[in-house]
């Protein structure tokens, strides 16, 4: 990973959260001063790298912990609503925040709603479980499944 | 990755399939403390297959399911 790509990485997470969703190619050229082809060029390689995750048509996808698109896994923190690509990633969006959260989801079997408080990074509610169905060594073969 | 209302409800889920891991809510928290810290720093660099192993190993997630390389 080069420096520019680094610092092109760095500006797109930020760029996140401040604008509360994914910034696009534009935003990040202007934010960093490059050029839009030069931006799109350094996410398909933070892309292979698995530094972030682009689509199919250079768009952002995800900025791990953080989703471009609506998911099932859906996080209020800092006074905004993100969405997180896994349960797991959900708690990360505290994380990276350093902020209290609340996780909305539901349950894959049942459909309930399942809302976890997050305090200091820990859920005070601790009866749910977490399922993780890919092994670990298999997680970015397919990272939109996984 | 999924969150459930309890084991009975990913077996539900699987319908016959083969279980992943069943992790506990509260060790997901401690992974995510670990694993996401540093992502929003300015000077983050990428973990490295090492870093990664070491903080699966130093939350307990150990065994070949979660060997990451």
């Amino acid at each position: 990973m080069t420096p520019d790509d680094l610092a092109i990485r760095n500006a797109t997470y930020r760029r996140f959260v401040e604008l509360g969703r994914a910034p696009t190619l534009d935003e990040i050229a202007a934010a960093t001063g490059e050029g839009i082809e030069t931006v799109r060029d350094a996410w398909r390689r933070l892309h292979d790298a698995h530094a972030l995750v682009v689509d199919d048509d250079g768009r952002l996808r995800m900025a791990n912990p953080f989703s471009a698109v609506k998911t099932p896994h859906r996080v209020e923190a800092a006074g905004r609503t993100w969405y997180a690509n896994c349960g797991w990633d959900a708690f990360g969006i505290g994380v990276v925040l350093r902020k209290d959260s609340t996780i909305r989801t539901t349950c894959p079997d049942c459909a309930d709603p399942i809302e976890l408080e997050v305090r200091a990074n820990r859920p005070t509610d601790a009866s749910p479980v977490f399922h993780v169905l890919v092994p670990a060594h298999d997680w970015w073969s397919d990272i939109g499944f996984t | 990755m999924l969150v459930f209302r309890s084991e009975d409800h990913v077996d539900r889920w699987l319908a016959g399939r083969p279980r992943g891991a069943i992790v506990p809510i509260t060790k997901v928290a401690e992974l995510a403390e670990a694993w996401w810290w540093d992502r929003l720093d300015p000077d983050w660099r990428p973990h490295t297959l090492e870093q990664n192993q070491a903080i699966l190993n130093r939350v307990g997630l150990t065994g070949e399911f979660w060997r990451l390389g």
